[in-house]
């Protein structure tokens, strides 16, 4: 019933139906159903092993799913092609948990390298500094751009990470565990990132997390993963008003 | 019972695995022709591989040289044919010690190196980024190294041999008292296509192996960074063995033909 | 940037010498082999190529010159080796060089060798087949040891040759003509059959002589001149008149085929039926073959006549019944010997 309210006239850009995924006896994904809408924060909560990561990599294809449906932007995973795949995936940005940065390179390449590599939507650079520098101020790290990746911290790779997502600008961005390894004022300063980045690009983004602070503060709408579906959906002040006990163990730890 | 199973099992993966590199290695070839191409990348490759082992090559290629000679320098002299010095170290280098002995040692130090580096890019999920960033890993990585290693390998090899036989002369020069001009004037008048030609076509091979062994072992590395270590060990273990079996086809093959 | 630029020099330098070193290297062994350069193509007809090798060394007066190129089997006995030389060495290798197939010290690598023919001959050009002789092998080598010995084996390999040309007979014009070994034989022979015949007419004289001598003188050995003694001599001499007729016969017989091959000789020269001689040449031969064997039993036989005639003689010298005779003869020889 709320669920409609949030949602309500929002074109869904992602659509996810009946996701199954097994590794071997063990099914993770059990027929996981979920819509993202347009411009909108959608938090993600399981406990570990629950599949949430799967569910993630699913979405952009770097794990196949062995039943289900899963359509991005009007556009069917099942049957792309590899060049399609990689037009969707730069309209669709990836944080991973470790940061991921390019160690060999430094924050000037590891920014360029998805940049020089898509000249077709971003367009061909002469010199990609100043778009390199935008992407790093909106992270706040504008003087880390000729830094080697080892010479960060764990919050600054975070940053620096979002900063390479962003520089493809797009459409969606899905986060990792984006505070998880962080400390507590760290993780703070990440999500009020988010926050703002989702404010300054109009990105709807999909938050995977076990952090009940940071979901409370940056969702539009919940989902909780339980045993390998969508077991509970809303908003943070309704499922912590719930009294499904395992629901309520998300909430009262 | 459970030893058959188990050495079933052993040799299901084993065959496994020979399909999975050649997959690999098809893939290879296809992407190699598919723009864009990533030179910059390739040049960093073939100067981290070519020029940074050269150092490594060439101090082993001297000592092998040297050594080569001062063992068999008595004998030969007690057969009174110290004058076929030159020519038996020059056909045993050019055909055989130097392809091979170079080409262990950059098993070890390029293939290793490859095998850890894509390794841990691997389990730090960073190929994984390259991959949701739309970009191409495979293209980026694997092109780039396995080109890198095929090219590079043989100039190494050339070079190698140059510094062994080099080595072979101050022996001779200093204990047989042969000039320049006799030692080399002997070594390429022993030497033929026959010797120089098959031994440098398979170099390219050995470069090849040594490059797609450790691409694949780091490419697919699994289980965390125990993983990258185990990832490292069996490429040069892989790639010492596959040198090997190259070598024999190749002496093989080259007999064939002459 | 600054520093990808110093690295792809440093690449470059690496790349372009290693490529530098592995083009030289290939430089170096084709000029070894004569492969890039000026030579010119030689080719050789050998029976028995002992292992030789495209890409072995070519050797003209000790001085490497080129390398064998290729080498194809022409039919079961003939192999054809095409070799290159260089050009600045062709103008001094004669048409008349001999190319044999040796090995490079004792135990080393096969080489053509090619031995310098006399002065007198034309240069070869490209394309040229030089001659050649079966190689001389090592083992050979080794009993010798020496320059000599191959020049021995070239010269008895030249006269095997020959001799079994000879011997089968092989209807070659050109040998028939050129070859003067044969009628040289012939020649020889007939001069030892003069030689024989006077030797034998000698004898015959003597003889007559003797026995004349004895008829005048009537001694004890005239009245014994019905006894078996005188038989025998008379028949030798009887034998002997025999043997000269057959000679006689011989030489009429050879005097003909001469005249023969002559005039089989002058129908070539005049171009009368080439063919037909051809065919006819082998019986011709065998003729010639066969006549010389039976001039050599009559000589034989001449000679075993000549042989029993002094056993004859020396026995009746031994004979008591002519010793008186004898000693009486050597007296009156003293005697003249004194007077004079």
């Amino acid at each position: 019933m709320n669920k409609k309210s949030v949602t309500e006239g929002r074109r869904a850009v992602i659509t996810i139906r009946g996701l199954k995924k097994f590794f071997g006896k063990n099914h993770v994904l059990n027929g996981f159903d979920m819509d993202l809408y347009e411009g909108e924060t959608l938090v993600i909560m399981g406990k570990s092993g629950s599949g949430k990561s799967v569910m993630i990599k699913c979405l952009i294809g770097l794990e196949t799913h062995d039943e289900g449906t899963i359509n991005i932007m009007g556009r069917n995973m099942e049957n792309v092609t590899e060049d399609e795949l990689n037009e969707i995936r730069t309209e669709v940005g990836f944080l991973f948990q470790g940061s991921a940065l390019y160690d060999s390179m430094t924050v000037r390449e590891n920014l360029e390298f998805p940049l020089r590599r898509h000249v077709e939507k971003m367009g061909h650079f002469s010199d990609a500094t100043p778009l390199v520098l935008e992407a790093l101020e909106s992270v706040g790290l504008a003087h880390a751009i000729d830094l080697m990746p080892e010479e960060l911290s764990g919050g600054m790779k975070r940053r620096v990470a979002l900063a390479r997502t962003l520089i493809l600008r797009p459409k969606i961005i899905l986060y990792d565990e984006p505070t998880t390894g962080l400390d507590p004022i760290t993780s703070k300063e990440i999500v009020l990132l988010m926050k703002s980045v989702q404010q300054k690009y109009k990105t709807s983004s999909i938050i995977i997390t076990h952090d009940v602070d940071c979901a409370r503060f940056i969702s539009d709408r919940m989902i909780l993963l339980v045993d390998g579906i969508n077991y509970a959906e809303g908003t943070f002040a309704e499922l912590d008003a719930s009294t499904d006990p395992k629901v309520q163990a998300f909430f009262k730890s | 019972m459970s030893f058959f199973r188990t050495s079933m099992q052993y040799i299901l993966k084993y065959l496994e695995e020979v399909g999975e590199m050649s997959a690999f290695a098809g893939r290879f070839f296809r992407e190699l022709f598919r723009r864009p191409f990533e030179s910059r990348e390739l040049l960093r490759q073939c100067y981290n591989m070519g020029n940074k082992s050269l150092l490594l090559v060439g101090v082993t290629g001297f000592i092998i040289g040297l050594v080569f000679t001062l063992q068999s320098r008595p004998k030969m002299l007690d057969l009174g044919a110290s004058a076929w010095i030159p020519s038996m170290v020059s056909i045993s280098i050019v055909r055989e010690i130097g392809p091979i002995i170079t080409a262990l040692i950059c098993a070890g130090r390029i293939g290793s190196g490859i095998g850890a580096e894509l390794g841990s890019m691997r389990v730090t999920e960073q190929i994984d980024a390259m991959e949701v960033s739309g970009t191409n890993p495979f293209k980026y990585l694997v092109v780039t190294r396995i080109l890198a290693t095929t090219l590079m390998i043989p100039l190494l090899v050339v070079m190698s041999d140059a510094i062994a036989l080099f080595g072979s002369f101050l022996v001779e020069n200093t204990k047989g008292d042969v000039s320049f001009r006799y030692f080399f004037d002997e070594v390429f008048l022993s030497l033929d296509f026959v010797d120089l030609i098959p031994s440098t076509l398979k170099t390219f091979f050995f470069g090849f192996a040594i490059g797609l062994v450790g691409c694949y072992r780091g490419y697919y590395c699994k289980h965390g960074t125990a993983g990258v270590g185990v990832a490292a060990n069996t490429a040069v273990v892989e790639t010492s063995m596959l040198l090997f079996v190259l070598d024999f086809i190749a002496v093989m093959v080259t007999d064939i033909f002459y | 940037m600054e520093k990808s630029v110093a690295r792809n020099i440093r690449l470059g330098l690496f790349v372009i010498t290693g490529t530098a070193l592995l083009v030289a290297a290939v430089y170096f062994v084709g000029q070894k082999q004569s492969m890039f350069g000026n030579s010119s193509q030689l080719y050789a007809v050998f029976h028995d190529i002992n292992g030789l090798r495209p890409g072995n060394n070519i050797r003209y007066s000790g001085i490497n010159v080129g390398s064998v190129k290729e080498i194809s089997m022409v039919s079961d006995t003939i192999i054809v080796v095409r070799f290159g030389v260089k050009n600045d060495i062709l103008p001094h290798i004669r048409k008349n060089a001999h190319a044999i197939i040796t090995t490079d010290g004792l135990v080393g690598n096969m080489i053509v060798n090619i031995l310098p023919g006399s002065s007198s001959g034309l240069a070869v050009k490209a394309g040229d087949t030089i001659m050649s002789f079966a190689r001389v092998r090592t083992d050979e080598m080794l009993t010798t040891l020496s320059v000599t010995n191959e020049n021995a084996a070239l010269l008895t390999a030249e006269l095997l040759k020959i001799t079994r040309e000879i011997s089968s007979g092989k209807g070659v014009i050109g040998s028939m003509i050129k070859d003067t070994t044969i009628t040289t034989d012939l020649k020889e022979t007939i001069h030892h059959l003069r030689h024989t015949t006077e030797a034998s007419h000698a004898t015959l004289t003597k003889l007559n002589r003797l026995i004349t001598s004895l008829d005048k003188n009537n001694n004890i050995v005239g009245t014994l001149r019905d006894t078996t003694l005188p038989v025998t001599i008379r028949q030798t001499l009887a034998n002997l008149e025999r043997s000269s007729k057959q000679l006689v016969k011989v030489m009429d017989n050879v005097n003909g085929l001469i005249g023969n091959a002559d005039s089989t000789i002058t129908n070539i020269r005049k171009g009368e039926g080439a063919i037909n001689f051809l065919s006819n040449d082998p019986v011709l031969v065998t003729k010639i073959d066969h006549t010389v064997s039976s001039l050599d039993s009559a000589l034989m036989k001449i000679n075993d006549a000549g042989v029993k005639l002094n056993e004859n003689l020396e026995a009746l010298k031994h004979n008591w019944f002519f010793k008186g005779y004898f000693k009486k003869l050597e007296k009156e020889q003293e005697k003249k010997a004194g007077k004079n």
